[in-house]
């Protein structure tokens, strides 16, 4: 029987390292793939001299072709890995510490709190940088306040959080709405409704340096942490009774996921729904686990995002908005979670 | 003593639910909690685990200071077992059992070979080896309790709380898991359960605790504490305590509510 067991475990061990792999491999082709799709459509072989063209190497090759690489498909393709990677991240610790599947990394508004920074900013007529800081800082405060709010309530932490956030939400969407009512059609309302939708294109090595910082820190705590996610979701007092400090320990994953977000946002808009099924489909491929199901969740994102931003890309002559391509994906999964779930 | 509860007062906000209880148990012993819903047991369970603020009075487990302990030296005194719970996420029975080991190490790390092993150990303890691989989702609500008993084993305290584990049970599930307590008592484990079944305390438990509305009615021997008085005290409603021989010739205790007719 012993003997069974470890047999399992070794299987185990074998199939999520398969897995991560897999994943990385994928991750790989898609970033290949996505290098020579587009408006300007490059072979491999350009690809590949393109990048040996900073280098001094890569021979006869267009103009284009270089700069296109490395200073716009390049900036989009780590954004686009970078942002999938922490929604990712952020959405699987929120499920498990809300105790619910259906959870995305925006139920504590961060979202809507970076929405409404950015709008801010953008009607002040106020550069990138500082639209980017102020979405930022946006999603940082609305979270803040929905963590301060739910301490007061009279309910369960998890529950005294989702109402407050969901109080929050409204609050910052109506902002929103209040700044696009005043503001002039024809420049900020466009630019705040394009901001919305989310999308990479305006991903830059700078913009994507000022995001990376927080995303490291965010995932380097979940990481780290990756094994206690189990623990909370249990009850708190169950929780509790094995040594956990189960407050201290959700505060950890609210400040971690709130950082993963809040630079996911600030970088691209609003993308929503890959926070929500791509830890479904890693818990398909490697477990409930989080010490497993962690790293797959970010690895997966990555890839999923950049396969959806090559979709939006070239689907149509002209580009989609990457939000709007992540709704329409995301949507069927979503009818499907639900009715699988009811028929168990 | 193991477990020593000395005049215990404390509650919510600040109305005490629990007023005045003590009462001990030695390891082997089966101490069970009786009374009606709303009496006191669970925050009596809340106050030994550290979950609320104890007012007045003490516990104590092997000597030391419930209130002065951090979490984690407290979870190696005590293991609290829930009502079985379907769980949200696919976890395997091993990986649940797993989760005991918390207190083992910082919040940092994880667990190892040497967790995984004991947590193995502890199914072999209770005969469910067997399940280690399986979904813990998807098992029936006796094999849960019998999972969760598993985690709180390798968890490595010697007092076991355990809150109503018979609600979520069938009646044949509900007597294995009495046999299961009284296996864990005789491996020198402490039990603290509480239970609505009067008849429970007297087939199961060396001592009984009666409680109605947050106080003690009576503490001692079950055979001696649970008298027809001690439940009308405790219940509200007349009772019977019968003795009867069942087909074997053992002796057995009943308790059953009667009526004037």
């Amino acid at each position: 029987m012993e003997f069974f067991y470890r047999e399992e475990e070794r299987r185990a061990r074998r199939r999520y390292r398969l897995v991560l792999l897999a994943l990385l491999a994928a991750l790989g082709g898609a970033v290949l793939l996505s290098f020579g799709i587009g408006y300007y459509p490059l072979t491999p072989g350009q690809v590949f001299r393109a990048f040996l063209s900073r280098f001094g190497y890569g021979g006869e090759l267009q103009p284009q072709a270089a700069t296109i690489f490395w200073r716009i498909r390049l900036p989009r393709i780590l954004s686009a890995v970078c942002i999938g990677a922490s929604l990712a991240a952020a959405g699987a610790a929120y499920q498990g510490m809300f105790r619910n599947p259906l959870v995305s990394p925006d139920i504590l508004g961060v979202s809507s709190g970076a929405g409404l920074g950015a709008a801010l900013a953008i009607f002040s007529g106020a550069p990138g940088w500082l639209i980017q800081l102020a979405a930022f800082a946006g999603g940082i405060a609305a979270v803040a306040l929905t963590y301060l709010v739910s301490r007061r309530a009279a309910y369960t932490q998890t529950l005294s959080l989702v109402l407050a956030g969901s109080m929050v939400m409204a609050l910052c969407n109506a902002g929103v709405t209040m700044i696009k009512y005043v503001s002039d059609p024809n420049g900020a309302l466009q630019q705040i409704t394009f901001w919305l939708m989310g999308s990479l294109t305006r991903a830059s090595l700078d913009s994507l340096a000022r995001s990376a910082v927080p995303m490291g820190v965010g995932l380097a705590v979940l990481l780290a942490l990756r094994w206690r996610l189990n623990l909370l979701t249990l009850e708190e007092e169950e929780a509790g009774s094995l040594g956990v400090n189960v407050r201290r320990c959700r505060l950890l994953v609210i400040f971690s996921a709130t950082l993963l977000s809040a630079a996911a946002v600030c970088l691209g808009g609003l993308i929503g729904w890959v926070g929500l099924m791509v830890p479904h489909m890693a818990r398909a491929l490697v477990g409930a686990d989080y010490r497993r199901l962690l790293p797959a969740s970010a690895l997966l994102g990555a890839v999923y995002l950049l396969l959806m931003d090559g979709l939006a890309r070239s689907l149509l002559s002209l580009e989609l908005p990457l939000g709007v391509v992540t709704s329409i994906a995301g949507a069927p999964f979503f009818i499907c979670l639900i009715c699988k779930r009811r028929g168990r | 003593m193991l477990l020593e509860i000395q005049d215990l007062y404390g509650g919510y906000g600040g109305r005490d639910v629990v007023r005045g209880v003590s009462c001990q148990a030695d390891a082997g012993d089966i101490l069970c909690l009786l009374g009606p819903n709303g009496c006191g047991k669970t925050t009596l369970f809340r106050l030994v685990l550290g979950a609320l603020p104890i007012r007045r009075g003490s516990v104590r487990i092997d000597g030391r200071e419930v209130s002065s302990l951090p979490p984690r030296a407290l979870a190696n005194l005590a293991a609290y077992i829930p009502q079985s719970h379907r769980p949200v996420f696919a976890y395997t029975v091993l990986e649940v059992v797993t989760m005991g080991r918390a207190s083992h190490f910082s919040a940092f790390e994880a667990p190892g070979t040497v967790d995984r092993d004991a947590a193995f150990a502890a199914l072999e303890k209770l005969h469910a080896a067997h399940l280690a691989n399986r979904n813990y989702a998807a098992l029936s609500g006796g094999q849960r309790q019998l999972v969760l008993i598993a985690r709180a084993i390798c968890q490595n305290a010697r007092v076991f709380l355990m809150d109503e584990p018979a609600a979520s049970l069938d009646y044949a599930n509900h007597q294995l898991l009495m046999d299961v307590v009284r296996e864990l008592a005789g491996q020198g484990y402490c039990v603290l359960l509480s239970t609505h079944g009067p008849e429970d305390p007297v087939s199961v438990a060396d001592k009984a605790l009666l409680l109605r509305e947050g106080q003690a009615v009576a503490f001692g021997k079950a055979k001696e504490v649970i008298t027809p008085q001690a439940l009308e005290a405790v219940y509200g409603m007349e009772m019977d305590v019968l003795t009867v021989h069942d087909r074997y010739g053992a002796e057995r205790t009943i308790c059953l509510p009667v009526k004037k007719p």
